[in-house]
C-alpha cells in the first residue's frame, strides 16, 4: 500500500548506503577479477588449486557434520528437561556467535598446547610429565571448528526442538509406534530445517575459516582457499595468483549462500499446534545425567577461554605475575592496538547499524529482494578476497599513507558487517508493518518526519542489536585486515596473531583477556536485550 | 456535498472494484459487506493509500484523486490501531497536531481530546499498556487531533469483544454527533452498521449493491443479496402459494403464527395454511420457529411457543418483498 512517492523516499534514504556498498564492493572485486582473468590462468588448471578446494570442502563438511551430530543429544536433553543451569548453558552457547576465532586459537594454544594448562594439570594429577599433543594437525583444525560451532548447532537445534508440540510425538506413541521409530519418522522431519540450517551455517563458517586453519593447522599442507589467498598476498607475493584464488572462492561461496538461502525459505513445518515441548522435571538417575551433561558442556566450552586470563596472571612456571599486564601499558604497540580496534569497531559498527537500517527499510517497504541479495555479496566474496581487492585498490589509487590505511580498514569492516546488520534489522522492519507509517501520512506528516519520529525510534532495539553484532564482528576481524593493510594497521586481533606467531603467549594472553572481556561485554548486553521488552510488538 | 466518488475503478489480478456515491457534510456512513467485497480497498482509495485506475475522488469540490496522502486532510483509524509504541498516549496525540500550534495549545487540545474519548488522565500512559478498547479510543483521538475534513474508520471495533464493541460504537456515534464530523466507517457487522450510521452502503464482490437508510434497506431490500445479507428471512417460491415465477421474501418477525383453524385475514395478509412445525429454538425473548410449507422451509419469530404441530402462517403484505 506504500505509494510510489514513498518508495522513492526510501530509495533516497538508502541511496548513500547503496552507493557506498556498490563502490566498496564492485570496484575492489572487479579489480581483483580482472587481474584474475588476465594473468593467472594456470591457477585454474593446476592440480594444487583443486587440492586446496577439496581440502576446504572436506574440513568444512567434517566440522559441520561432527558439530551437528554431537549437538543432537544435548539439544534433545535441553529441550525436554528442566534442570539446574539449563538456561545458563543455553545462553552460554550463544557466546560462540560473538567470540572471535582468534581467541579460540589463543585459548587452544594456551590450554591444549604441549606446555599448556591441560598438560600441567595432567602432569600434576598423574605425577609424571605429560605433554598433550593435539595442536598443529588436521585434528586440531577440526577440533577447534567443532569447539566453536557445536554450541551454535546446539543452540539452533535446541531452540527449534523446544517449539515442537509434544502432541505429534504423543500421537505417534498412541498409535503404538516406539520411541526410535517416532524420532525418525515424526521428530526428525520436523527438525529438518534447524538441522540443515545449522549444518550450512557451520559449513560456511568453516569454509571461510582463517586464523584457526592458519595457526592451529601449523603447516601449509593444510590450506583453505582464504588462507591460500592470504599466503599468496603476503608470503609469496603473488597478487595475480591470489586474485585467481579469490575468484574461485567467490564462485564456491556464492553456491553455498544460494543453497543456504533456499533452506532459509523452506516452509516451516506445521508443528506449532500451539504448545511447546513440556519440560520434564528431573528425578533420581536422570538428575545425574543432567549434571554430567552440564559438566561436559562447561568443561568443553570454558577451559580454553578461561585459560586466557589465567595465563595472563600465572606464568608457565606457575608463578603469579602481572608482567604481561605491565607490558600492555608499557609497550605502546599494545595500547595502540586496543585503541585502534575500539575506534575502528565503533565507527564501523555505528555506520553499519545506521546504513543497515536504511537498506533494511528500503527492502521491507519496496519488497525489493535485490537489497538482501546484494548485501550478501560481500559475504559470498569472503573477507580475504575483499581485503585483497582493497589492497589492490589502495596500491593503485591511493597514497600509501597511514590515514588511508586506517580508512580502508574501517570501510572494509563496514562492508563485512553490513550484511549482518541488514539481516538483523530486516525482520524488525518487516514486523513494523505499514499501518503505522500510513497512519502518520494520514496525519499529514511528511515521509522524513514519519521516518525520523516513528520508524527510526521503533527500530532502535534492532539497530542496537545490529550495532553490537557488527562491533563484535569488527573487533575479531583478522583476515581482511591482515590481507589489506600488510601490518600497517595493527588491530587487537592482528597483534594477537603476531604475538602467537612469535610465541609470546603471556603477552598474547593479557591482550586476549582484553578482547575476551570486550566479547563478554557484547554478549551480556545482547543477552540483556533479549530479556528486555522488544520495541516492536 | 462533502465527498464525491465518481466512477472509481481499481483492478487486481482476480478482483476488481467499481463504485460511485456521495457523502454529505456531517453524515455517518457505514460501508457494509462480506469479507473480500472490497470495502477496505474503497477506504484505501479515498484515503489515498491506493491509486485508482479510473474515476475521481472529489473532496469539498476539489479533485484529490492523485493527491498525496499527507495533503488530503482525511484521517483514518486502522483495525490494528497503529499506535506509535515509541510515544506515550499524549505524545501520540500531539504528534498529529499542527506544527504551528504552541506547546500549550497542543497540551490543552490533547487533554480535551482524551476527555472527549473518555480517557482522562491517560496522557502519560505507555501505549503498550492499553487494553484494546483504550487503544482504539487513543487512535480515534489521534486522528481527530489532525483536524481532518473527514474520518475513515476501518473495522475499528472488530478486534474487541462483544460488550466492548457495543459500548464503543455508542461512544463513536456520540463523538460524531458532538463534533459534527463526517465519518465513513467500514464493517462486516450489520448490527454495528445499523446502530451507528445515518446511511449504509452495502457492497458485494467489488460492487455497490445498495445505498440507503438502514431501516429502509432492511425492510425493503432491493436485491436478493441485500435481503439475505441484511438479516434473516425466508425466500418462498410464488409457485408454492399460487401461480407465477419468482419469490416472496419476508423477515421472520413479519410472520404471525395462528393456531386457529380457518384463519382468514382478507387482503391484509398472505396466509399460508397448514405449515408443519419442524423445530423450535428458544432465544430468550422469543422463539425462532422453523416450519415446512409445501416442502419449503419458512422461519418465523414468535413470542409464544406454538403447541400444535400444524399451524397457519400470516404474513403482512406490506412487508412482503417480491423478487
Amino acid at each position: 500500500m506504500i505509494g510510489g512517492k514513498a518508495k522513492i523516499f526510501y530509495l533516497k534514504l538508502s541511496l548513500f548506503a547503496l552507493l557506498l556498498l556498490l563502490f566498496l564492493f564492485i570496484i575492489p572485486l572487479s579489480m581483483t577479477l580482472s587481474r584474475a582473468l588476465t594473468s593467472a590462468g594456470d591457477v585454474f588448471s593446476s592440480a594444487y588449486t583443486y587440492r586446496v578446494l577439496s581440502f576446504t570442502l572436506f574440513e568444512s563438511f567434517l566440522s559441520a557434520l561432527i558439530s551437528v551430530l554431537l549437538s543432537l543429544p544435548f539439544a534433545y536433553f535441553w529441550s525436554h528437561h528442566k534442570f539446574f543451569m539449563r538456561s545458563f548453558v543455553l545462553s552460554l552457547s550463544t557466546l560462540s556467535f560473538t567470540i572471535p576465532s582468534i581467541l579460540v586459537v589463543l585459548g587452544f594454544v594456551i590450554f591444549y598446547g604441549r606446555s599448556g594448562v591441560l598438560s600441567d594439570v595432567l602432569s600434576q594429577l598423574l605425577g609424571r610429565e605429560v605433554k598433550v599433543k593435539v595442536l598443529y594437525s588436521f585434528f586440531a583444525i577440526i577440533f577447534a571448528h567443532v569447539y566453536l560451532n557445536l554450541p551454535v548447532a546446539f543452540n539452533l537445534i535446541a531452540n527449534g526442538w523446544e517449539k515442537i508440540d509434544p502432541i505429534y510425538e504423543e500421537s505417534s506413541y498412541s498409535l503404538g509406534r516406539g520411541k526410535m521409530r517416532t524420532f525418525i519418522s515424526v521428530t526428525l522431519p520436523m527438525l529438518k530445517k534447524e538441522i540443515l540450517s545449522a549444518f550450512i551455517l557451520i559449513f560456511f563458517f568453516c569454509f571461510t575459516s582463517f586464523s584457526i586453519v592458519l595457526v592451529l593447522g601449523g603447516s601449509p599442507k593444510f590450506s583453505t582457499l582464504e588462507v591460500e589467498i592470504y599466503r599468496r598476498v603476503h608470503v609469496s607475493l603473488e597478487l595475480d595468483e591470489a586474485s585467481a584464488f579469490a575468484l574461485f572462492n567467490f564462485l564456491v561461496t556464492l553456491v553455498i549462500l544460494l543453497v543456504s538461502g533456499k533452506i532459509g525459505r523452506m516452509g516451516r513445518e506445521k508443528r506449532m499446534a500451539g504448545g511447546m515441548a513440556k519440560l520434564e522435571k528431573l528425578e533420581g538417575k536422570k538428575k545425574l545425567v543432567a549434571i554430567a551433561l552440564v559438566l561436559l558442556m562447561l568443561l568443553f566450552i570454558l577451559p580454553p577461554l578461561l585459560s586466557i586470563p589465567y595465563r595472563s596472571l600465572v606464568d608457565r612456571n606457575g608463578e603469579f605475575s602481572l608482567s604481561s599486564w605491565e607490558k600492555i601499558f608499557s609497550r605502546s604497540q599494545m595500547s595502540v592496538s586496543i585503541v585502534n580496534s575500539l575506534l575502528i569497531a565503533l565507527s564501523a559498527a555505528l555506520f553499519s547499524a545506521y546504513l543497515g537500517e536504511t537498506l533494511a527499510l528500503f527492502s521491507a517497504r519496496t519488497g525489493s529482494r535485490i537489497v538482501p541479495l546484494f548485501a550478501t555479496l560481500p559475504l559470498a566474496t569472503g573477507s580475504a578476497t575483499l581485503g585483497l581487492g582493497m589492497n589492490i585498490v589502495q596500491r593503485s589509487l591511493m597514497p600509501q599513507s597511514l590515514v588511508a590505511s586506517y580508512l580502508m580498514v574501517t570501510l572494509m569492516h563496514l562492508m563485512i558487517t553490513i550484511p549482518f546488520s541488514i539481516r538483523t534489522i530486516l525482520p524488525g522492519a518487516a514486523l513494523l508493518g505499514e499501518e503505522k507509517t500510513l497512519s502518520s501520512y494520514t496525519l499529514g506528516k511528511s515521509y522524513f518526519t514519519t521516518f525520523a519520529s516513528i520508524e527510526h525510534p521503533l527500530l532502535s532495539s534492532y539497530r542496537r542489536k545490529a550495532f553490537l553484532f557488527a562491533f563484535a564482528l569488527s573487533l575479531g576481524e583478522v583476515n581482511a585486515t591482515m590481507t589489506l593493510s600488510s601490518g600497517k594497521v595493527t588491530t587487537l586481533p592482528v597483534l594477537l596473531y603476531n604475538l602467537i606467531g612469535s610465541y609470546d603467549y603471556q603477552g598474547a594472553s593479557a591482550l586476549g583477556t582484553v578482547l575476551l572481556l570486550l566479547a563478554f561485554m557484547v554478549f551480556f548486553i545482547l543477552g540483556a536485550g533479549r530479556k528486555g521488552k522488544a520495541d516492536v510488538t | 456535498m462533502l465527498l464525491e466518488i465518481d466512477g472509481i475503478r481499481k483492478s487486481y489480478k482476480d478482483f476488481s472494484l467499481e463504485a460511485s456515491f456521495s457523502v454529505e457534510e456531517g453524515e455517518f456512513i457505514s460501508i457494509l459487506g462480506p469479507s473480500g467485497c472490497g470495502k477496505s480497498t474503497l477506504l484505501a482509495l479515498i484515503a489515498g493509500l491506493e491509486k485508482p485506475d479510473a474515476g475521481r475522488v472529489v473532496l469539498d469540490g476539489k479533485e484529490i484523486t492523485g493527491m498525496e496522502i499527507q495533503k488530503r486532510g482525511i484521517g483514518i483509524v486502522f483495525q490494528s490501531y497503529a499506535l506509535f509504541e515509541n510515544m506515550s498516549v499524549g505524545k501520540n496525540i500531539t504528534y498529529a497536531m499542527d506544527k504551528k500550534k504552541s506547546g500549550k495549545e497542543k497540551k490543552e487540545g490533547m487533554l480535551a481530546l482524551l476527555a472527549l474519548v473518555g480517557l482522562k488522565g491517560y496522557e502519560k500512559r505507555n501505549v503498550s499498556s492499553l487494553s484494546g478498547g483504550e487503544a482504539q479510543r487513543v487512535a480515534l483521538a489521534r486522528s481527530l487531533a489532525a483536524e481532518p475534513r473527514m474520518l475513515l474508520l476501518d473495522e475499528p471495533l472488530s478486534a474487541l469483544d462483544a460488550p466492548m464493541r457495543r459500548r464503543l460504537r455508542g461512544k463513536i456515534r456520540d463523538i460524531h454527533d458532538r463534533l459534527g464530523i463526517t465519518i465513513i466507517h467500514v464493517t462486516h457487522d450489520r448490527e454495528e452498521a445499523y446502530a451507528v450510521s445515518d446511511r449504509m452502503i452495502v457492497m458485494n464482490a467489488g460492487k455497490i449493491e445498495g445505498i440507503g437508510r438502514a431501516e429502509e434497506m432492511y425492510k425493503r431490500p432491493d436485491t436478493p443479496f441485500l435481503a439475505s445479507f441484511l438479516g434473516e428471512g425466508t425466500f418462498l417460491s410464488k409457485k408454492s402459494v399460487s401461480e407465477g415465477d419468482g419469490y416472496y421474501f419476508f423477515r421472520p418477525e413479519s410472520v404471525l403464527i395462528s393456531e386457529n383453524e380457518g384463519t382468514d385475514a382478507g387482503s391484509t395478509y398472505l396466509v399460508l395454511k397448514n405449515a408443519k412445525v419442524m423445530g423450535i429454538e428458544f432465544q430468550g425473548s422469543s422463539y425462532s420457529v422453523k416450519l415446512n410449507y409445501n416442502g419449503e422451509m419458512v422461519t418465523a419469530l414468535s413470542n409464544t411457543r406454538p403447541r400444535k404441530e400444524y399451524v397457519n402462517l400470516m404474513i403482512m403484505r406490506n412487508f412482503l418483498n417480491i423478487f
